[in-house]
């Protein structure tokens, strides 16, 4: 029970699109790539629009460290840089997985993460290779 | 090597001398290196501290525009808030206004609303908004009439820098309804700084115009909320629009080329400082390996200089050496042309030269010289018996004698086998050097060691004076050598003086020697005859055979120019013995032919008188011819019986006691004593030529003839005065009881036939002063 507990808190963010999304897969770059404002395409050319957390809640801090090996403030300071200098503006944020979750099921081309429990019939989780 | 500088030539001479040479190209290449190196360095670091210059112009450029363009949206974001605020509910707004993406992003940016209270009613960020905002803040935001900046506040929920920006929102009659804030990280505004191009030394911030740093960031430190004089910032800052400045920035002591700009709308200035270390380092890194790589071209170019300079000294002391060889050479040589290699006396040809420097001298000063000839008697024997190796030793030991006995001035020479030659400068007349001959003579008659033995040598001198005697060298030395031969016919270890008399040429000497071997033989010796005139009687009392030589080629020879070399070869002997028997066979015959008895008078020479076979040849001849012993008078000369007395009396008392009559010839010229004349049975006395040529002129030469008559008298000798040439000298001597005469007065020698006629004019009388 206890290590149950322990696990989900500690992070089983997954990577979600809308049901319909053609995406199946992505490459751990290629998540990196769209959540750090690199791509705005995927190499077929279909669009992706990376959708964020706040960065109060765990999934945000959760997402970042294990698909991105990146922590917050490394995100924050990465984000400061492209704003401060023009070059980029980060994710949309919601508040929280329910929010994305809703967010994400009724926008096609978006992306994001969400604790897997939130995740029901209106996701699809996209393996990350 | 000192070369004078003041010669122009030298100087040129000097440039070409490899080691200045050398040493002159490797200042003009280190000066050449150092300089280009030194100038490098200076243009390098002058066009990278342009370069760290416009960098932070350049920067501070892009800056300028981010941070307005920043603060612009943060105003604008306020602006838009405030304006929503009239419209609907805060909380309402917010949300609204984010569905709408019209806020800036959440993950930075937290927008609040507070009301007139301050009290807060709506927030995008719940986390970011606790504890906020302060009543400073509140109190400047309400003051304010354009967006207020706040002073950073550390958050500890961040663990960050925060800055706070707000707006006042009115109401529609101006009065403060609610205010509108917006935070956002510190770092935000630092974000810009890009490592690649600032480093880690240099700084971005913003600063108010309240001197508080609102943030400040160098490297990945970013701090907030330290003060520095905002004044001395905008004075040595260049708060306007000028280039970076470089100064030590006050906050960290940091030299950086620094610009700071106050921002036209807003409270705030940026600051931009390049760090200058950093900036520099890679230039410096540049410099330093121009400075490295010049020490090193430069430590090879002398390494290059010294060892060429080392092999230029070795190749010019190599030279040196050489040539002080070729010279020490050459002097060797030359030496060696000049002196004799045997006694290490100059040489012929040295003594040449010498000698016609002297003579030039002695012109000059109207002086004169005096040259002697020396020779070893009897040196041929000496290497004959002891050989060379002696010999040589006796050469070097009587050279080493000669050149003690002189003075520094004089110069000795070896001519070449046993003749040494002297040349004594300064000399006038003869009686100068007496003293010095005489010298040479004692110490040279030494007893010498030779293979163990001590042997005494004597030596023969003969001097001529320049310029009394002759003027050129061939004359001096001919008439050395001919006073020398003389000393040697006068009886060797004398030395004497060359006088017009004897210039017996040499030449002449060894043609007779040849021939005088066969005059015998060939019968052409033949007797000439000198009467000897009784004074008080006139008649002729007494005649004396004198030799003379017919020699084919020379005609009439007189035996000074042959005894000496009768003596030398031995021949004198024979000869002797011929004149002994032909004299005596004369006198035979003229009394045979009835002439009274006149007395025949014989010259012995000194090698006759110390032959053994003396007696038995004048026993021989007297036997052979019958004539009567007493008719038979030998003539002596002093120098013959004063070398060995006790020798020369045995032979005396011996042809004494034959009957055989004894005459001392030449007296007067010899150093005799009387004490020891008074030993020798003597009969006669027969006064030298010279005393009687001037007799009649000269008081002196009459008192010393009267002298030596009276000694003649004194014991009971007959006294013959030679050379009497004028009736004059006759009478005097007659006068002062000289008993005969002899002389071209009576008559000229003359051969036998002829003085038979001159017997019959004079007849000898019985009162002739014959002694029996």
């Amino acid at each position: 029970m206890l290590a149950a507990v322990v696990s989900v808190a500690q992070a089983d963010v997954v990577v979600v699109v809308a049901p319909d999304s053609p995406l199946i897969s992505l490459t751990r770059s290629q998540l990196s790539d769209i959540y750090l404002g690199r791509i705005n395409r995927l190499p077929d050319g279909t669009p992706v629009v990376p959708v964020d957390q706040a960065d109060i809640s765990a999934a945000h801090s959760e997402f970042y460290e294990k698909y991105l090996g990146r922590t917050p403030a490394q995100i924050k300071a990465h984000w400061s840089k492209l704003i401060f200098t023009g070059r980029g503006q980060p994710p949309r944020t919601v508040a929280d997985g329910d929010k994305l979750a809703t967010y994400v099921a009724m926008n096609p081309n978006t992306i994001g993460y969400v604790d897997p429990a939130v995740v029901d019939r209106q996701l699809k989780v996209l393996s990350i290779e | 090597m000192t070369i004078s500088t003041k010669d122009p030539g030298n100087w040129r001479a000097r440039l070409t001398d490899p080691p200045f040479l050398f040493s002159l190209i490797a200042v003009a290449v280190l000066a050449l290196i150092w300089i280009t190196t030194v100038n490098l360095a200076n243009r390098e670091t002058a066009a990278t501290t342009l370069a760290g210059k416009n960098l932070a112009g350049d920067v501070a450029d892009t800056y300028e525009a981010q941070v307005v363009r920043a603060l612009r949206e943060i105003d604008h974001t306020l602006k838009l808030v405030g304006y929503s605020l009239s419209t609907d509910t805060p909380g309402r707004v917010l949300a609204d206004l984010r569905d709408k993406e019209l806020l800036p992003p959440e993950l930075l940016f937290t927008v609040n609303v507070l009301d007139a209270n301050g009290i807060m009613r709506a927030t995008t960020h719940p986390a970011n908004a606790a504890g906020h905002p302060d009543a400073a803040f509140l109190d400047l935001v309400a003051d304010s009439r354009g967006m207020a900046v706040g002073l950073p506040r550390y958050a500890d929920v961040s663990g960050e820098w925060r800055l706070h920006f707000g707006r006042p929102h009115r109401d529609g009659n101006g009065d403060v309804a609610g205010i509108v804030t917006l935070s956002v990280h510190a770092g935000y505004f630092v974000s810009g700084y890009e490592f690649g191009v600032l480093g880690e030394e240099s700084v971005l911030g913003i600063v108010g115009v309240d001197g508080v740093f609102r943030v400040r960031r160098t490297g990945n430190v970013v701090s907030a909320g330290d003060r520095i004089d905002y004044a001395t910032l905008a004075s040595t800052g260049g708060v306007a629009d000028e280039g970076a400045v470089l100064e030590r920035n006050a906050w960290d002591d940091v030299a950086r080329f620094t610009v700071s700009r106050k921002l036209f709308e807003f409270p705030l200035a940026i600051v931009v400082g390049v760090s200058e270390a950093e900036h520099l380092a890679p230039a410096q890194r540049r410099v330093a390996t121009y400075f490295e790589r010049a020490a090193l071209a430069s430590a090879i170019l002398l390494g290059v200089v010294a060892v060429l300079a080392w092999v230029s000294w070795q190749l010019q002391r190599t030279r040196e050496r050489a040539m002080d060889e070729r010279i020490e050479h050459a002097k060797r040589v030359e030496y060696l042309a000049y002196h004799d290699n045997l006694t290490d006396l100059p040489n012929r040809s040295l003594f040449s030269r010498n000698l016609s420097a002297k003579m030039h001298d002695a012109r000059l000063e109207e002086s004169g010289l005096a040259l002697m000839f020396l020779d070893v008697d009897r040196f041929k024997n000496i290497n004959d018996s002891l050989g060379h190796d002696a010999g040589d030793a006796l050469l070097r030991e009587v050279g080493r004698r000669i050149r003690g006995a002189l003075g520094a001035d004089d110069i000795v020479a070896r001519l070449g086998g046993d003749e040494f030659v002297v040349l004594l400068p300064g000399v006038r007349v003869p009686e100068e050097i007496v003293p010095v001959l005489e010298r040479l003579l004692s110490i040279l008659g030494r007893p010498v060691a030779l293979s163990k033995q001590e042997f005494r040598v004597t030596v023969s001198i003969g001097v001529t004076l320049f310029p009394a005697d002759g003027e050129d060298e061939q004359t001096l030395f001919k008439n050395a050598d001919a006073a020398m031969r003389h000393a040697k016919e006068q009886g060797k270890n004398n030395f004497q003086f060359y006088s017009s008399g004897l210039s017996s040429d040499s030449l002449e000497r060894l043609s007779l020697e040849s021939s005088l071997r066969n005059a015998l033989e060939r019968d052409e010796l033949c007797l000439y005859f000198q009467a000897k005139q009784d004074v008080a009687s006139g008649g002729i009392v007494g005649v004396e055979a004198l030799l003379r030589w017919r020699h084919p080629d020379l005609g009439l020879v007189y035996p000074m120019r042959f005894i000496s070399l009768a003596e030398e070869s031995g021949l004198i002997v024979p000869i002797g013995r011929w004149v002994l028997r032909k004299a005596c066979e004369q006198n035979v015959t003229w009394i045979n032919e009835g002439f009274a008895p006149i007395c025949m008078a014989v010259n012995l020479s000194a090698r006759q008188f110390l032959d053994r076979g003396l007696l038995e040849d004048v026993k021989g001849a007297l036997d052979a011819s019958g004539m009567d012993a007493s008719l038979l008078e030998l003539e002596i000369t002093e120098s013959m019986v004063m070398q060995d007395v006790a020798q020369a009396v045995t032979v005396l008392e011996e042809l004494k006691s034959m009957g055989v009559k004894i005459a001392i010839d030449d007296f007067g010229t010899g150093y005799s004593s009387l004490s020891t004349l008074k030993q020798f049975p003597l009969d006669t006395f027969k006064i030298d030529r010279s005393f009687v040529r001037d007799v009649t002129t000269s008081a002196d030469d009459q008192s010393l003839i009267e002298a030596i008559i009276a000694v003649g008298k004194s014991l009971h000798l007959t006294v013959v005065a030679e050379g009497v040439e004028t009736a004059e000298q006759a009478r005097l001597l007659r006068d002062r009881g000289c008993d005969q005469i002899q002389g071209y007065f009576v008559n000229r020698p003359m051969a036998g036939e002829s003085f038979t006629g001159l017997l019959g004019a004079h007849p000898a009388t019985g009162t002739s002063g014959q002694r029996a």
